[in-house]
């Protein structure tokens, strides 16, 4: 892999997997002392925040379609009567 | 597990299994039939992310939803203050709560870089093997994945460092 994606798997591995604690000191001071690196541990975490945020929004839209599809189907015509009696009791 | 038709299995088997149940509950304490589905939605979200992750010591799948959606209805209607009694369970719910808002930058992640979105979501958000991420996008190799995970990622930093040095949102 070229260079930059080989510092990604590096920023990677300091963020997202348990690190020795001797590992963790000198990682931190390569970022005292590179203040790009800093940069982009930044961004990168950020980065991750983002497509946890992309994945919440497309489980919430599958979830979704499978309540429409539970309203409208017919072989679910039951179950959402069961559901609507719910709410239609006092 | 995370595969898209797997995932629909389990979400009409949860559908029918719980929903009901959430909707009792929450009709007993004024909701309507909107809140329960949000609040049911939200749960399985919760839930889903700690099952991907190997996370789930609960066997009871439902009491374990249940639960979710009774503190997520507390916090969302209730004014009074409640005691938690599962300490993970409410950093997981606050996590949730309390997500910065990134929703220009998303929006044009999602349409600049859609098919980058999906395979970075695969690895990190679905927590699929590499093997089956291969297979999923059509790539011929498990290194060659890897690789184009990498690039991925690296779009989105640098579309991250972009908006940090402009300071814009990014707009249509």
């Amino acid at each position: 892999m070229r260079t930059s994606l080989n510092e990604l798997a590096a920023i990677e591995q300091q963020l997202l997997q348990a690190k020795q604690p001797d590992e963790q000191l000198l990682f931190e001071a390569k970022m005292i002392l590179n203040s790009e690196l800093r940069e982009n541990v930044t961004a990168q975490q950020q980065a991750y925040a983002l497509i946890k945020q992309y994945g919440r929004k497309c489980l919430k839209a599958e979830l979704e379609n499978v309540y429409q599809q539970l309203l409208h189907q017919p072989q679910h015509q039951t179950f959402m009567q069961r559901i609507k009696q719910i709410f239609k009791r006092t | 597990m995370a595969d898209k038709l797997n995932r629909e299995a389990l979400f009409i088997t949860l559908y029918q299994q719980v929903f009901p149940a959430v909707c009792r509950y929450i009709h007993k304490r004024g909701g309507v039939l909107d809140d329960a589905k949000d609040v049911f939605q939200d749960s399985v979200i919760i839930y889903y992310e700690k099952l991907v992750a190997g996370a789930l010591a609960h066997h009871n799948e439902k009491a374990y939803l249940m639960g979710i959606a009774k503190h997520l209805w507390f916090k969302k209607f209730n004014s009074k203050q409640e005691q938690v009694t599962d300490n993970m369970l409410s950093h997981l719910i606050n996590e949730e709560a309390n997500e910065p808002s990134a929703a220009p930058l998303l929006h044009y992640l999602e349409t600049a870089g859609r098919k980058c979105m999906d395979l970075l979501k695969a690895f990190y958000y679905d927590q699929l093997p590499v093997e089956n991420v291969a297979r999923l996008f059509g790539y011929s190799g498990t290194h060659s994945t890897s690789v184009q995970k990498y690039k991925c990622l690296e779009k989105v930093r640098n579309t991250v460092k972009q908006k940090s040095l402009s300071n814009e949102d990014f707009i249509e």
